[in-house]
């Protein structure tokens, strides 16, 4: 279910401040942040993020099309490095 | 045979049903058209005259996307999730479902026939 028009989107205060902040002075630094669950909303555009996936950071540069979806929707949280063959199958104690 | 929409023929049903012959109209906006241009739904598609015919194509041109632009619309929306490497860009491109579903089991629709695998538990 889609959130409640009245609220808003989501976007982390802090984030946005400190988006604002950059902005201002004209720096694109990367941002390291935690705060997957955020919006990104058009301030964060030409921005790059760091969005942590509970082990690394993955660098999100942010353009225009990403408007609307959540930074977590760019880092992903899973690797599938694909199925064991028969062999290591095996060697992994099968 | 009445030809809607580039080259859908619907046939002799009554045209509240052949309507959604056509790529992006269903029940819902059959009735819509025919309430909106005033034509009866229960009337045959093949009895219509050419103002009535000309009447619908105007208001699906005017008001709705169907057919080639529709399928066109929703190919670019996937194609954007794809291009900026979202979560749902991925499952798309992997086959997977993509709004969160399980896929320990089930999920066929997406992945398709079973493969089945060699020396997994139970197959011999």
């Amino acid at each position: 279910m889609s959130r409640s028009l009245k609220k808003g989107p989501y976007v982390d205060e802090k984030l946005y401040r400190k988006v604002e902040t950059q902005t201002q002075q004209g720096t694109h630094k990367p941002i390291k942040t935690w705060r997957r669950a955020c919006t990104i909303v058009p301030e964060f555009v030409g921005h790059t993020f760091q969005v942590h996936n509970g082990r690394i950071f993955n660098d999100v540069f942010v353009t225009e099309d990403m408007v609307g979806h959540k930074l977590g929707e760019f880092s992903p949280t899973r690797m599938f490095r694909g199925h064991t063959n028969k062999k290591e199958g095996l060697r992994a104690g099968k | 045979m009445p030809r809607i929409a580039g080259t859908d023929i619907p046939d002799r049903k009554m045209i509240r049903y052949s309507l959604r012959y056509v790529f992006g109209i269903g029940p819902k906006t059959a009735d819509d058209i025919l309430a909106a241009t005033g034509i009866d739904p229960t009337i045959k598609a093949q009895d219509l005259n050419d103002q009535q015919m000309s009447e619908i194509v105007n208001y699906i041109d005017s008001n709705l996307q169907v057919e080639g632009s529709l399928r066109r619309g929703v190919a670019e929306n996937i194609n954007r999730l794809r291009e900026i490497r979202s979560y749902r860009g991925d499952r798309h491109r992997r086959g997977l479902p993509v709004r969160g579903q399980r896929t320990k089991c089930n999920a066929r629709t997406r992945k398709g026939r079973r493969k089945t695998v060699a020396g997994k538990k139970g197959v011999k």
